[in-house]
């Protein structure tokens, strides 16, 4: 069993990042099929080197002005070519592995990324940093959020439950990066034990959970409670009853980010409220 | 007999939905938790109710096409009411019942495209013109589903299909009244056609001989059982299997005589629904699973043993 567990390891980490094709020198036109990388290219200073984007990619404000080429997990391959980009960055999942090909075969370069946890952050930086020439930024980057997450994990003081949706009720597990930002934040998710990124669980199992913040991603972070919080079955979960909310804006906790540490800050500041 | 083993069946599986769950409540305090009167309790009713329509819904509908594959959403209406959710997400529509109302708006829409369609020509809701109608307009919802999914930018829209794919999750007292309020009506419609219906499985010709009125018997019953099914989607998304296997149970254990059948597949179906969603909420706790997925898991091999019956018959 655990010669199987690190051989699966040991793929993971070798299947994780893979560059394909010629690499010769920095790219200056890149299409970024993922709106965590597109902030990553941006915060790179590559912003100007970007000339597509997926219609999902709307941080930093100045992405907005590229060209966007439409959806990035299942990405419009002839949207991508007549970008005329020298290096395309897509999210790695079955989808993307079979437009990456038909990419390669117009001879355009391509790089796969998994980019789901903080630590994805840091070595995605570096080396998307040194495919833009922009390697130092990107080492820099990596250090950031390598500082970020030497420390050990501090003892929780207060437990949260991220609820992203509400019919069926779906929360964050121990798999997603908000699972660390919270845990960095100083609060346990109480769903950290799910390895999954996301779960659809019922709300009884909330209820017994006991959060005592329930954490909600919006648009912006004065938005009020969600319509569900009034119901009385969501009522049975007594930080909702509390009107315990924790609405953390999308811009900043949407994607794993290199202005991780801003968010842990932000999460701190709230919960000490 | 069978009944009393029916109504205890029921019972036992009302029990077993209120007493079992994810949260650990001791059997002495059941009485006075939220988790039993504000959860546990309008979802398993809801299960009974919802459950109990796609079943009547199913015996109805494949009495009236005469064909044992009908399924209360193969008459277009699952295709409707995904039509009707995706758009309002995709109108930024807002409020906690926006969902429930567009696709009930939707299945509607639906129901009248087919119903029209079952009448041009002359036709008198022929079984093979609603047959076909109802997978066309299914199949056309579904592209123009697609399309919006396609072109709208709302991430919400993802979740609209987790809902679309069904569950009890959204249960309140609220839906549980609703329901409550709604079914009986198409109940009594369908169970004053179980004379006709009867008639009708004889085929078209000898059910006008013995006396009924064929138009006004399809009319009646594709109605009725289309609203059910309507109501049902509205407020738990598409339940699969419920419908298509709770008949043939019903007709192998009650036989094909709608007065007693059509009751038996109401109590089937909510038995079924209810064990499938404590299922849903137990087997892999503290996960949930997709109900459609265990009423699939469960009436399907029980399904095939009725098929291996009927073939070895």
């Amino acid at each position: 069993m655990r010669r199987w567990a690190s051989l699966f390891a040991v793929l993971a980490l070798t299947c994780r990042a893979t560059d394909r094709g010629a690499a010769a020198g920095p790219a200056h036109r890149i299409v970024s099929l993922a709106p965590s990388i597109t902030e990553l290219l941006f915060a790179l200073g590559a912003g100007g080197q970007v000339v597509g984007r997926t219609v999902y990619c709307l941080y930093p404000p100045a992405a907005r002005a590229v060209p966007s080429v439409g959806d990035g997990l299942n990405p419009s391959v002839e949207a991508v070519a007549a970008r005329h980009p020298d290096l395309v960055v897509l999210y790695r999942s079955p989808q993307t592995e079979m437009a990456a090909r038909q990419l390669e075969a117009l001879g355009i370069r391509t790089m796969m990324l998994r980019h789901d946890r903080l630590e994805d952050v840091a070595r995605t930086a570096q080396r998307l940093g040194r495919a833009t020439g922009h390697a130092a930024t990107g080492d820099s980057i990596a250090r950031t959020i390598d500082s970020l997450l030497a420390p050990p994990i501090p003892v929780p003081a207060v437990r949260i439950a991220y609820v992203v949706w509400d019919a069926p009720p779906i929360v964050i597990g121990g798999g997603s990066f908000l699972d660390e930002l919270a845990a960095r934040a100083g609060a346990a998710n109480v769903f950290h034990d799910l390895s999954t990124p996301s779960a659809t669980v019922a709300i009884e199992t909330i209820a017994s959970r006991d959060p005592d913040w329930i954490a909600i991603v919006r648009d912006s972070a004065g938005a009020p409670p969600p319509a569900w919080a009034a119901r009385r079955e969501w009522r049975t979960i007594r930080a909702v009853r509390e009107g315990r909310f924790l609405v953390l804006p999308a811009d900043l906790f949407g994607q794993p980010s290199p202005r991780a540490p801003e968010a842990v800050a932000l999460m701190r500041q709230l919960l000490s409220r | 007999m069978k009944w009393l083993g029916l109504i205890l069946a029921l019972l036992a599986a009302t029990l077993a939905a209120i007493v079992l769950g994810p949260a650990s409540v001791p059997a002495g305090e059941l009485l006075h938790s939220p988790i039993f009167w504000e959860l546990r309790l309008p979802r398993a009713l809801l299960g009974l109710l919802v459950g109990g329509s796609l079943g009547v819904a199913g015996a109805s509908l494949q009495s009236l096409v005469r064909n044992p594959l009908a399924d209360p959403f193969l008459l277009g209406l699952s295709g409707g009411a995904g039509l009707g959710a995706v758009s309002a997400i995709a109108l930024h529509l807002g409020g906690a019942w926006t969902l429930p109302l567009a696709a009930f708006a939707g299945a509607l829409l639906a129901l009248g495209l087919v119903f029209r369609l079952g009448l041009v020509a002359g036709s008198v809701l022929d079984p093979r013109v609603l047959l076909l109608g109802g997978v066309a307009v299914g199949a056309f919802c579904g592209a123009v589903t697609t399309a919006i999914v396609t072109l709208a930018e709302a991430s919400e829209l993802r979740n609209a299909f987790l809902w679309l794919w069904g569950g009890l999750s959204g249960a309140s007292w609220q839906t549980v009244t609703l329901m409550a309020v709604y079914v009986p009506l198409p109940l009594v419609v369908l169970l004053a056609a179980a004379r006709p219906l009867d008639l009708l499985t004889l085929g078209e010709e000898p059910a006008r001989h013995l006396g009924a009125d064929v138009l006004a018997t399809r009319r009646r019953v594709y109605l009725a059982a289309s609203l059910l099914t309507a109501a049902a989607v509205a407020v738990t998304g598409v339940i699969g299997f419920v419908g298509l296997i709770v008949p043939h149970l019903g007709r192998a254990l009650f036989g094909g005589r709608h007065r007693v059948l059509l009751p038996a597949s109401f109590l089937a179906g909510g038995i079924l629904l209810v064990l499938a969603d404590t299922l849903a909420r137990t087997a892999v706790a503290p996960r949930e699973l997709p109900v459609g997925i265990v009423t699939a898991l469960v009436g399907v091999p029980l399904f095939v043993l009725l098929l291996r019956r009927w073939t070895a018959d």
